[in-house]
């Protein structure tokens, strides 16, 4: 069957570091892999800073979609804030991260304070 | 692979021929002993006694399929994978040209189209054993009657709704 | 508007709790996303970018006020406190949660509403004129035929799991609102030489990678044939449409690669085969259906209204009103309103819980308690008497629904766009929010008059942005959104598609493109004509000189700073 979801965004050039971003089964709303287990909060999730951590926690991302906990897992090539906090760095992407661009009300930005 | 009718699993009577090799290996009388030839085969295989097997890709012609419509008593038709709906269409078909026998649905079907396969003219369905363990038969049992009427007439056993609104409306004129 | 008996009734019901034991089933690993994702899409359930989507059908994008005041609650209780109409009269909400849309799909069924096959490689939800049965110019009512094709289509056995999405539209009107030309099947009502009912059917419209216009394959089905020649049509193209490319999967592409002589001969065979008679609808059942769209209690009423006319001289505000929103009806005395929900800085076709329930109130006092959804993402409200409008208006204006500018160019469609569509490679909504603002003056927007501008956040053109006057396509070029613009698209009877300027442009150029666009026709226009028949007239060329000039005026201006 054609894919009908878009898991993953063109990045040019290197794709480190990067996050792993899913939707979380149940709920639908982006997650985050982190230390132990998935966040909602971008800043707390695990950033993956050489290949053989983020082949890591690629394979993570997809045991837990295999274990129906999250789906379509990637990774997400991103940029460390100032804070040190991972920033997206494709716009689709950041659009995940951080909710609507129209309804700032919205999303995880409106969880979790401003992004970036 | 796990045969699945409306009453249950069944005992699988055909033995697939996959080459022409495997059409001269003695039948015998154990289970599947009966041929299920590919439509591609055919020509090229010492016909088998009737009433045999067939297996049809989802897109063969019906002009291609008439000719044997006498000599067998089950079609198997591919489903190459549960989201590819060409076979029903091809099952409708041969209800309406006039085949009579099993009408099998052979692939990586899924529980949730039991019931429109029956409706389409199928008798039962043949899936890999790992879509079976996955989705054993007592779910396939339950899925086919989870829908109890339906619009379409000329699909299915019963009356269609449509069929259903015209008795109620006779009924009550009489 | 049609109410469900007892078997449409249970026949929801059971749907609704077979979805319920899907989601089960997935939650228990029995089904892998692979094989729920179809199945939760034929419940209109997406997975979107930041949550679950779901859309909910309206069917030729009639509604009653208690089916509003539903959605109403579903919004606040299940989502965020609005809902998003579709370009095909549907409602999208979108943030529902998987364990909760088993509930909201309960909540539909109260009110004989559904999800069903709003989404997936099915027949989809068949649309029809926002102003069926009411409507000065019309032939008949397509409202009947959609309901018929609704029942008919649902859950159908051998059509569940076609090669791609398949759309149905139908108008019964001389001027056709339902763009039946770029839908999989388009039905025209007409009648024959000796006055007989039927259809003129088209198949192969559509928009997306590959626009085309619909072939007309029949010039005339009798009425009574027409579920027999839908199933044959849709026979051929079950059987024989592409599976192996899924940009080449739509039936459009079936049409145009076979040829149309050659697929109109291969449906005609497969009608002559099937047993016409056992698939069709009985007179009786037609009949039945179309009972429920019997042209209501009007009171007879003189063609104009005194009050009307009064309060309209007394109320600029009114009148521009009456003016740009007004739709001329059948029935004298009455009118029928197009309630823009397209405020300027607004997301278009947004509603909020809160306004759903005031306009559920206000189609109940003022409009029999019936409105339509239109694919403009706008409502309607069908049976409105002229001397109840200055009170309607009133009231509309209270609750920021007497935005006075229907077909003008601040009403501008839009799909979801980057902002919640997994599918998109650019934003839309914002756009159309620039854009609005842009061209914000009332007095403007009226000198400009009728002007389509249609905006789609990727290929696949929810947006319709092929067949708007000016269309606008969000793209991604070089890890950056860009702009493709179009001219010259049409959605009616003249279907026709744009033709594109020149190259993409960044989003904050999008607006100033525009309105060098608008000014070249305003330079260019003849008389009294709008904007799609000077492009006719004059074709792209001057309108391509001016984007062209507003690229390079761009350029120079970034080059200084």
């Amino acid at each position: 069957m054609a894919k009908d979801h878009r898991a993953g965004s063109k990045v040019k050039g290197d794709k480190l570091p990067a996050i792993v971003m899913a939707s979380d089964l149940l709920e639908g709303d982006t997650v985050f892999l982190a230390e132990t287990g998935w966040t909602r909060d971008s800043k707390a999730a695990r950033i993956a800073h050489d290949q053989e951590s983020a082949d890591a926690m690629e394979a993570e991302g997809k045991a837990a979609a295999a274990a129906n906990a999250v789906v379509d897992p990637y990774l997400v090539p991103v940029e460390i804030t100032e804070e040190g906090h991972p920033l997206a760095r494709h716009f689709r992407d950041v659009m995940r991260q951080k909710g609507p661009s129209i309804h700032p009300d919205m999303g995880k930005q409106a969880d979790f304070g401003p992004i970036a | 692979m796990t045969v699945i009718t409306p009453e249950g699993e069944r005992r699988d009577a055909y033995r697939l021929i996959e080459t022409t090799e495997d059409a001269k290996a003695p039948a015998g009388n154990a289970a599947g002993s009966k041929p299920l030839v590919p439509l591609a085969l055919l020509g090229e295989i010492e016909t088998p006694e009737a009433p045999f097997g067939l297996f049809v890709e989802n897109t063969a012609e019906i002009a291609e399929i008439a000719p044997h419509l006498g000599s067998v008593d089950l079609i198997a038709i591919a489903f190459p994978a549960f989201s590819d709906g060409r076979g029903f269409s091809l099952a409708k078909r041969l209800r309406r040209e006039g085949f009579t026998g099993t009408l099998r649905a052979k692939g990586p079907l899924i529980a949730d189209q039991f019931a429109d396969a029956l409706a389409c003219g199928f008798d039962e369905v043949d899936i890999p054993d790992t879509m079976a363990n996955r989705q054993p038969v007592q779910q396939w049992l339950e899925m086919k009657d989870t829908m109890s009427v339906h619009y379409q007439t000329g699909f299915g056993e019963g009356k269609s709704i449509l069929q259903q609104r015209m008795a109620a409306r006779e009924e009550a004129a009489r | 508007m049609y109410r469900y008996d007892e078997f449409d009734e249970r026949f929801v019901r059971e749907r609704v709790a077979q979805f319920g034991e899907q989601v089960k089933r997935r939650l228990d690993g029995s089904l892998t996303e692979d094989e729920f994702k179809p199945l939760r899409l034929k419940n209109g359930l997406y997975l979107q970018l930041h949550a679950y989507m779901l859309r909910v059908a309206i069917p030729y994008g009639t509604l009653s006020g208690r089916q509003l005041r539903q959605l109403a609650k579903i919004a606040r209780d299940y989502d965020k406190g609005y809902g998003h109409f579709t370009t095909r009269q549907n409602i999208q909400f979108n943030w529902p949660k998987l364990k909760d849309v088993p509930a909201i799909l309960d909540l539909l069924a109260d009110v004989e509403m559904h999800a069903i096959q709003t989404s997936g490689n099915c027949i989809r939800n068949t649309t029809a004129d926002q102003f069926s049965g009411v409507a000065a110019d019309e032939v008949e009512d397509p409202r009947p035929t959609a309901e018929l094709l609704r029942q008919w289509s649902s859950q159908h056995p051998e059509f569940v799991w076609l090669p791609r999405k398949f759309k149905i539209a139908v108008t019964g009107a001389e001027h056709d609102r339902a763009a039946i030309r770029v839908h999989d099947i388009g039905l025209r009502m007409r009648r024959n030489e000796a006055g007989e009912p039927g259809y003129e059917i088209s198949v192969g419209g559509g928009l997306g990678r590959t626009p085309m216009i619909g072939k007309v394959i029949r010039e005339f089905l009798p009425k009574d044939e027409l579920l027999a020649y839908v199933e044959a049509i849709m026979r051929v193209y079950n059987a024989e449409g592409r599976r192996d490319n899924k940009f080449k999967a739509r039936v459009k592409i079936l049409v145009h690669e076979t040829g149309t002589e050659e697929f109109t001969a291969r449906v005609e065979e497969e009608y002559a085969k099937l047993d016409g008679p056992t698939v069709n609808a009985p007179l009786e059942e037609v009949e039945r259906i179309a009972a429920y769209f019997a042209p209501p209690a009007y009171e007879d009423l003189p063609a104009e209204s005194v009050t009307l006319g009064e309060a309209r001289k007394a109320d600029a505000g009114l009148d521009r009103f009456v003016e740009q929103n007004g739709f001329a009806h059948k029935q004298p005395g009455y009118i029928a309103l197009t309630i823009s929900l397209k405020p300027i800085g607004g997301v278009p076709g947004d509603m909020s819980a809160d306004q759903m329930e005031a306009f559920a109130d206000i189609a109940e006092r003022y409009s029999l308690g019936e409105l339509r959804v239109t694919h403009s993402q706008n409502l309607v409200l069908p049976y409105v008497k002229k001397d109840d409008l200055p009170a309607l208006y009133a009231e509309l204006k209270t609750h920021d629904l007497a935005t006075a500018n229907a077909g003008l160019v601040t009403d501008i469609i839009a799909c979801p766009g980057l902002d919640y569509c997994a599918l998109a490679t650019a934003k839309s909504i914002p756009i159309a929010q620039e854009i609005a603002k842009t061209f914000a003056d009332d007095a403007r927007q009226k000198a400009i008059g009728e002007l389509p501008i249609k905006i789609s956040g990727c290929i696949n053109a929810c947006g319709h942005h092929h067949v708007g006057a000016i269309g606008i396509l969000g793209l991604e070029k070089g890890g950056r959104e860009n702009y493709q613009i179009t001219v010259g698209g049409d959605a009616t009877e003249h279907a026709s598609l744009g033709e594109r300027l020149g190259p993409g442009i960044d989003a904050e150029d999008v607006p100033g493109a525009i309105e060098a666009l608008v000014e070249t026709y305003l330079s260019e226009r003849e008389g009294s004509e709008s904007f799609i028949e000077t492009v006719r007239r004059t074709g792209a060329d001057p309108f391509k000189a001016s984007f062209a000039g507003f690229i390079e005026t761009r350029a120079a201006q970034e080059a200084a700073e």
